[in-house]
């Protein structure tokens, strides 16, 4: 069987991650000194408490290669297919580590090291459906094949109340066009290309909400959705309840936008991601 | 600059800092033109960085002997190599410094040479080399500046000049050689890559510092008859590129022939370079993991890159066909007052045109920002009724294509604004902008300017008078009383954003109480207060 790896960006509920066959490798986030192992050591409330202290301004680091090449190493003593989704290589150099580490291990494993180009759980929807290639019985260059797919087809938007963090941690991309503004706006930006560019933006939460809302309804058809927030679970489940005759709400995946993530956008993420047809 | 007889090693670094710097000039051109072997789009940038990393060790050469600097930009080279025209050009400089071995100082002669072993080994280094390529240029330039030895010339600017004309000669004839170039209508982009390294080094040589400072290298058109540009541009067959794999091996006793051996079944686009402690590998494979498996078993493996060439290719597509036009729509607004000027500008739009005390501009005011913009599509946002009709003019005045959003009033231009994204074309920005003005609810006070009598209204000068999106619909005593009054009108239950553009700050005192009750009696409202400094009007109030 294929064994999945991805990394902590990737937002999936512990429900999937902690199944046989997926491997989450953690980012790191570093509170001055302190440094701690995103969704390990440091829990998604803990960290958007201390994040809006504000004492110390948290940064991340992509994990080391060598983090990578032990989990190939120890996975490859069950398997010989590894397959590793990672988020855009735009964004973090986690791609980068993934590969480097191919050359460090020592153990003999094939692994095949996919850039998925997006990040939080539109990449977490991209994991999704390889596991589920993989359940099927599909072997490493099926299952590649089954997430370049979902690589085209899946799509997100994310809204929250200020661009200061994803402007501070340098990933600001082609939203930088949304900055500055005397009023008050929430921004929405996309991924694209794998680099984060502008959507739009609403005067109100509410807007923003509507906005995410209408997103999924333009699909006609929609195959997997994610819906995460990081600290307010009553915008995500209304978002949902509002879906429900879209999409079945149980069939949603609702994650928590980790603390990595959160670094770079602030306690009041809201996304929504899906895979369909227009 | 004289002309130069004897060039020491110092002299050629110099030649590879000007090429350097010529190229990268040069760079997005001839990424653009990249369609082979896998029209990925990045030769330029690839080449760009292989000869960074060149200069970076051009600059740690142990002295300044030409044979010290030309062997550090070989090892430079080879180990700073991006994609398939990185390697082929590292393997081109593996040359050189094979001709210039030995040398304290060169001539003309020696660099002739040189650029001729230089040009054979690029070849030996290539599993099965194309025609029509970098290759190609390689050894025109080399042939040229042979002939220009042979009859006697030694003086390495002349020799130089005369591998840079053949060099253009020679791309210029790339696409009669590779037909995948034909059907794209393009040079061939390592060829051109090369080209203009040399260019760039004659630059130096003729001491001609203020053109290669502010001039800029150019794209070799072809006088070949091109097919018509297809819109997708393949390479000639339609296999999938696989991963564009590349990395280093460091060992004892590395044999670069046998590795290439191994390697030719693995896929394509092979290139094996180095020497016995140094090798560097390019493939273009379905199977990365084999190839660095096998390449583990011959000694450390570094520097390892593995991309995958179908999604570079699909990128490189879409970045060719979407978004390019789209960026270059500029928004220009008519508003009066410094605060809500600024509310604008920091929107994104292109240009204010201030409106003046009665917001009338003239067209002529309109033309010029239009003209002044740096956008070819402009959509101008009037924001009064009395303008729109002067905006329609620009358009015939023009020949940039100017659309008129028809927002009457400040908040209509605000809205709209916001919901404008320059990433989109611009039928689809002007739908969203009109759904949006014609969403948010416009009310306006001010004092009347005389006595007068309206419907049942009756109005007294310098009597407040409130409008709810342009028509007169209360009169109170006071500014604040009939603020409350015109917002009474509508359902603000119903609403969930109330954004109030004062006059001063006396207004905003004023307006504290009320502001106060509409927070207390409506809890969803968000309620902003920002200071416009707008002529004429106490309040400007927009309703979403």
């Amino acid at each position: 069987m294929v064994e999945i790896i991805t990394d902590s960006i990737c937002d999936l509920p512990s429900q999937l991650t902690e199944q046989p066959g997926i491997t989450v490798i953690p980012l790191n986030i570093l509170f001055g000194k302190e440094f701690y192992r995103d969704g390990i050591d440091l829990t998604t409330e803990e960290f958007y408490r201390r994040q809006s202290e504000g004492v110390v301004i948290p940064v991340t680091s992509a994990p080391t290669p060598s983090t990578f090449a032990e989990a190939y190493d120890r996975l490859a003593e069950a398997t010989d297919e590894i397959l590793v989704i990672t988020i855009s290589s735009e964004l973090s150099a986690t791609y980068k580590a993934a590969v480097v580490a191919i050359g460090l291990m020592k153990k003999r494993c094939r692994v095949e090291v996919v850039d998925s180009r997006w990040a939080i759980s539109a990449e977490g929807l991209i994991v999704v459906t390889a596991a589920k290639a993989v359940r099927a019985g599909a072997n490493l260059d099926e299952v590649v094949a089954v997430v370049q797919r979902s690589i085209r087809r899946v799509d997100m938007r994310a809204t929250f109340d200020t661009l200061e963090y994803l402007k501070r941690g340098g990933r600001i991309g082609a939203a930088s066009v949304l900055l500055g503004s005397v009023l008050n706006v929430n921004p929405i930006i996309t991924i694209r290309n794998g680099i984060i560019h502008p959507a739009g933006r609403e005067r109100s939460r509410a807007k923003a909400i509507d906005y995410l809302c209408n997103f999924a309804m333009s699909y006609s058809h929609i195959e997997e959705m994610a819906i995460e927030d990081a600290t307010t679970p009553g915008d995500a489940e209304e978002l949902a309840e509002r879906l429900s005759a879209k999409f079945p709400k149980e069939r949603i995946y609702r994650c928590k936008t980790s603390p990595v993530i959160g670094t770079n956008t602030g306690p009041h993420v809201l996304v929504l991601s899906l895979i369909g047809d227009r | 600059m004289s002309q130069v007889k004897l060039l020491s090693g110092r002299e050629l670094r110099d030649m590879f800092v000007a090429a350097t710097d010529w190229l990268e000039k040069n760079a997005p051109e001839v990424d653009a033109l990249n369609v082979f072997p896998v029209p990925d789009g990045d030769t330029g940038t690839n080449m760009t960085l292989t000869m960074r990393s060149t200069l970076e060790e051009a600059f740690r050469a142990p002295d300044h002997s030409t044979s010290a600097v030309a062997e550090a930009i070989a090892k430079g080279a080879l180990m700073g190599a991006r994609g398939n025209s990185g390697v082929i050009l590292s393997q081109i400089w593996h040359g050189l410094a094979k001709g210039l071995a030995g040398k304290e100082l060169f001539t003309g002669r020696d660099f002739a040479k040189a650029l001729t072993i230089a040009s054979m080994e690029a070849y030996k280094g290539i599993d099965n080399p194309v025609e029509g390529t970098i290759l190609t240029v390689a050894k025109d330039m080399a042939a040229a500046a042979r002939s220009q030895v042979d009859n006697g010339e030694d003086d390495i600017m002349l020799v130089v000049e005369a591998a840079v004309k053949a060099g253009r000669e020679s791309v210029a004839n790339t696409p009669n050689l590779l037909a995948v170039l034909k059907e794209a209508g393009v040079v061939d982009a390592g060829g051109q890559g090369l080209y203009t390294i040399l260019e760039g080094a004659l630059h130096y040589l003729k001491g001609e510092v203020a053109e290669a400072q502010l001039g800029k290298p150019g794209i070799i058109v072809s006088n070949v008859p091109m097919l018509a540009k297809t819109a997708q541009m393949m390479a000639a067959d339609e296999n999938p590129y696989g991963y564009c794999t590349s990395f280093i091996i460091k060992g004892q006793e590395l044999d670069p022939d046998k590795i290439r051996l191994k390697l030719k079944k693995k896929g394509e686009s092979l290139i094996v370079v180095g020497d016995k402690s140094v090798v560097r590998i390019h493939i273009h494979s379905l199977d990365p993991g084999g190839v660095l498996h096998m390449a583990t078993s011959l000694g450390t493996v570094h520097h390892v890159s593995i991309q995958n060439m179908d999604e570079q290719h699909q990128d490189f597509v879409e970045a060719q066909q979407g978004d390019i036009p789209a960026a270059d729509i500029g928004v220009i607004a008519v508003v009066s007052g410094e605060g809500l000027a600024s509310v604008f500008t920091s929107l994104g739009v292109m240009a204010v045109v201030p409106g003046g005390r009665t917001m009338n501009p003239s067209t002529k005011d309109l033309l010029q920002a239009v003209e002044a913009v740096a956008s070819d599509k402009v959509i101008i946002l009037p924001n009064n009724k009395n303008v729109i009709l002067a905006a329609r003019q620009v358009q015939a005045l023009t020949e940039k294509t100017v659309k008129i959003m028809p927002t009457r009033t400040i908040p209509q231009g605000i809205a709209a604004l916001l919901a404008f994204n320059s990433e989109l074309d611009m039928e689809t920005n002007l739908q969203a902008m009109k759904k949006a003005r014609l969403a948010v609810k416009s009310i306006a006070i001010a004092r009347a300017a005389r006595s007068t009598q309206l419907g049942k209204l009756q109005i007294k000068r310098r009597q407040p008078i409130g409008f709810l999106d342009g028509r007169l619909v209360a009169v109170a005593d006071s500014l604040v009383g009939v603020l409350a009054k015109t917002l009474a009108r509508l359902d603000l239950a119903k609403a969930e954003v109330i954004t109030v553009y004062y006059q001063n700050d006396s207004g905003r005192l004023e307006i504290g109480p009320l502001i106060g009750s509409l927070r207390e009696k409506y809890p969803q409202l968000q309620i902003e207060l920002l200071r416009g400094e707008q002529p004429h009007y106490n309040y400007i109030v927009s309703v979403e």
